[in-house]
């Protein structure tokens, strides 16, 4: 038996994923992360993330996307617009805690899968919809990947700021890399499904609903702070008055000095040249005023610098810089490394290869990836198993 | 009722990321007790002329929701004063530089000496473990750090700085991994230390970027571009800094929006009939697109796509946001009143539940606001006891 209180924290808790989007399957990957055990139920096909880019090399079979978002991830195939399949996932999700899903209400109904079915079915069972704008309200029907939806949360408009508005004030706004605001949606459905089942322990299960968008918005409350305080933010003036992103010899930097010590700091680091004891400049407003100026000999001093060299004696100095690493620099980092942030599973079709962990440790190491990510239907068995189960208490209860 | 009702924290964080953390979790129904004191109040007490705030603030989101206690932690009176609330606590959050906690004595080691079903919350910037750990640092760097802002930028310009949103992505996975550090409580009686690392963080969010270059590809910043999907962007409308994203999903929407853009040219020219060859000639296909959305108001044109299921958004702003229908029926946006009594538009922690509860039931407190309860009700001090402590500056 299992040790409970010396495992991960969701040891015991099974998931059962039915997703399409990198919203519901990062909800999946971190209660797998984090000890549950995530089933996900996957159309004959395979999910529809297996066929997005990026394809790892040098085969290019394996999608990076679903590799990442699959990790420690059982799969079994079922295709539920038959009633055979149906029966199947009815059999997963009678012995499942959670359900996270990212199935449209229309679709929920005709499945039989809708709140009122889910609760008279599966009264244990809590449910979580991921969808991009949530299951209720105007626009639960409207359509949107990843551009609409960090567009529709605000921080969309406000991108680039500092140096890339500065060089491009024309361009459109910009999109964050990769898909940052399902993401988001992806961490809130994995809390709203705990406090869900920490919810359940002393009442009933319940449905959660859950939108990339209000997710995104939630890390983007500043903005709105702001507004009510009468600011209306843009990107073109929002950039810090002097330091952000510093073009350096090799490569660039991040430079932000927010407190006295930090500005007595970076006089330190550029070798107290004689502009920076100006009286007024010991003032911060005067150097927010006079931000354009600072910035030109801030820029033409690190120019001349080196990254790994400067960021090490800017940070001996107490002055926040970080380079702006390449994903070869993170991989290889040595803090990375000693944190034990990617873990080496095997992926079908790719080999064995260092894959994220999740950003947090908990007992004093890093949570370890189960596997790789599944083939499809790998776990079939599992199906059998339960349904085996399911014929077995019914046969038991009609006798 | 609330998810989360009967879970106490002692609330330690400072600044963005720990405080948005424990505001969410306070939220779903968490009694969320906040630790200052009048010579190290939080940062929204403070001016911020960089934001042109000359006082403290009327209404800051993350410190709502919360109870206010001081705490002088310089004061060896003052750590013995915080581990009693830490007694009557079931999370502890903190958002010092590592090493600080343990400094005043107030580390998980010791906390758990003193209560082994404690459950303590640890964010920094680089995690409490690792050569980096002592590393100062803000948004902008977490972002720098863990390739987020590298792989994000122009594809001829250089990368770009987080801001607010990395801290609180920060926060957000905090407050999952603090609940599900609960949930085992809950479960089995045993507390654990979750130790976030923002850097980390960051990562995470291009997790499958890095995946991509361990199997020797090269990730770079594509712009608005997507690695499949053409058309796929941000596009200028008829109205001044109004902007629309499109993204095309199959050929069928495709067909549909050049029906829809009156722009039948476009399924015989050669570079636009294949997924594959769109996206190769993405350049040209988005200035055909552009011709269209410049005619349009950006809203008409979103309803049109939306109508026949593309998807579309305005690229919005936050006034956009404070008067949207969508969200104000989600109850996603409130109205809340600051201390000064105005309406203003707030967030409600981001997830509906059929049945729990969720959402702010105050504002921002004044300093030291909930002594009351939490020192004389919860720790039962005596008004003479406090007194004594107020007069030795313990509690300050």
């Amino acid at each position: 038996m299992i040790d409970e209180a010396a495992a991960p924290p969701l040891v015991g808790v099974i998931a059962v994923e039915i997703s399409r989007g990198v919203a519901a399957s990062h909800a999946g990957r971190l209660l797998s992360s984090l000890g549950a055990e995530t089933i996900l139920v996957e159309p004959l096909e395979g999910n529809p993330l297996r066929r997005e880019p990026p394809f790892l090399p040098p085969a290019n079979e394996a999608s990076a996307l679903f590799a990442f978002l699959a990790a420690g991830k059982k799969s079994v195939t079922c295709d539920i617009e038959t009633p055979a399949g149906r029966a199947g996932l009815s059999a997963l999700l009678g012995a499942a805690d959670v359900f996270i899903h990212d199935l449209r209400p229309d679709e929920r109904a005709s499945l039989e899968l809708d709140e009122q079915a889910l609760r008279a079915h599966y009264p244990k069972l809590v449910d979580v919809s991921v969808l991009p704008f949530g299951a209720v309200g105007p626009k639960a029907g409207w359509q949107a990947e990843e551009i609409n939806l960090i567009h529709a949360s605000g921080e969309g408009f406000l991108l680039p700021n500092g140096l890339a508005a500065e060089l491009f004030p024309d361009r459109p706004p910009l999109k964050v890399y990769g898909h940052f605001a399902e993401y988001q949606g992806g961490v809130v459905a994995a809390l709203g499904a705990l406090s869900a089942l920490i919810g359940r322990a002393q009442g009933e299960a319940e449905s959660v609903d859950v939108s990339v968008q209000d997710a995104t918005l939630a890390v983007g409350a500043f903005a709105l702070q702001r507004f009510g305080d009468g600011s209306l933010e843009h990107r073109r003036t929002r950039s810090f008055k002097y330091g952000g992103v510093l073009e350096c010899a090799d490569g660039y930097v991040e430079l932000l000095t927010l407190e006295e010590r930090q500005w007595r700091g970076l006089v330190e680091l550029m070798g107290r040249p004689d502009w920076m004891f100006d009286a007024a400049l010991s003032d911060a407003l005067e150097r927010s005023r006079r931000g354009a100026e600072i910035n030109r000999a801030i820029r033409a001093w690190a120019l001349e610098q080196q990254t790994a060299d400067v960021v090490a004696r800017a940070q001996a100095l107490g002055v926040p810089m970080a380079k702006y690493a390449s994903p070869a620099e993170v991989l290889s980092g040595p803090h990375e490394r000693a944190r034990d942030l990617f873990q080496p599973v095997e992926i079908p079709g790719a080999g064995r290869l260092p894959v994220l962990s999740e950003p947090f440790h908990v007992d004093g190491a890093a949570l370890p990836l189960k596997a790789g990510p599944p083939r499809l239907g790998e776990h079939q068995h599992m199906l059998a198993a339960r349904r085996r189960r399911d014929q077995a208490t019914v046969a038991a209860e009609a006798s | 009722m609330k998810s989360l009702a009967g879970v106490r924290i002692a609330d330690f964080t400072l600044h963005a990321a720990g405080p948005f953390c424990t505001h969410i979790l306070s939220q779903l129904g968490a009694e969320c007790i906040k630790v200052e004191s009048s010579a190290r109040p939080d940062i929204f007490r403070k001016p911020h002329p960089v934001y042109g705030r000359m006082g403290p603030a009327s209404f800051d989101q993350v410190a709502s929701n919360k109870l206010s206690v001081r705490i002088n932690l310089k004061d060896t009176k003052g750590i013995a004063l915080a581990k009693k609330l830490v007694g009557v606590s079931d999370l502890v959050c903190e958002s010092f530089r590592p090493g600080v906690m343990e400094r005043l004595g107030l580390g998980y080691a010791a906390l758990a000496a003193l209560k082994p079903s404690v459950v303590m919350v640890s964010v920094s910037s680089s995690g409490q473990s690792g050569p980096d750990s002592h590393f100062a640092g803000y948004a902008p760097l977490f972002g720098a750090w863990g390739a987020l802002g590298y792989l994000t930028g122009y594809e001829d310009g250089p990368p770009v700085e987080m801001r607010h949103v990395m801290d609180h992505s920060v926060g957000m996975n905090a407050a999952m991994a603090a609940v599900a550090a609960v949930y085992r409580l809950r479960r089995t009686g045993r507390g654990g230390h979750v130790d976030v690392s923002a850097r980390e963080v960051a990562c995470s969010l291009v997790g499958e970027a890095l995946l991509f270059a361990a199997a020797g590809g090269s990730p770079a910043r594509i712009g608005n571009d997507h690695l499949r999907m053409a058309p796929h962007g941000v596009f200028r409308t008829r109205e001044e800094d109004r902007w629309l994203t499109i993204a095309v999903r199959t050929d069928d929407e495709w067909r549909t929006l050049v029906k829809l853009i009156d722009a039948p040219h476009l399924l015989t020219d050669p570079r636009f009939q294949a997924a594959a060859s769109r996206h190769k000639h993405r350049q040209a296909l988005h200035g055909e697109i552009e011709h269209w959305t410049m005619t349009r108001e950006a809203g008409e044109a979103e309803r049109r796509l939306q109508a026949a299921g593309i998807a579309a958004h305005v690229s919005c702003n936050m006034e956009d946001i404070a008067n949207d229908r969508h969200l104000r029926d989600r109850g996603t946006v409130v109205e809340v009143q600051d201390s000064t009594g105005r309406q203003r538009a707030a967030l409600k922690a981001p997830i509906r539940f059929s049945k729990s509860d969720v959402g702010m039931a105050r504002g921002t407190p004044r300093l030291g606001e909930d002594e009351d309860y939490v020192f004389g009700e919860l720790l039962g001090l005596s008004r003479e006891e406090r007194q004594s402590l107020m007069d030795q500056q313990v509690i300050y």
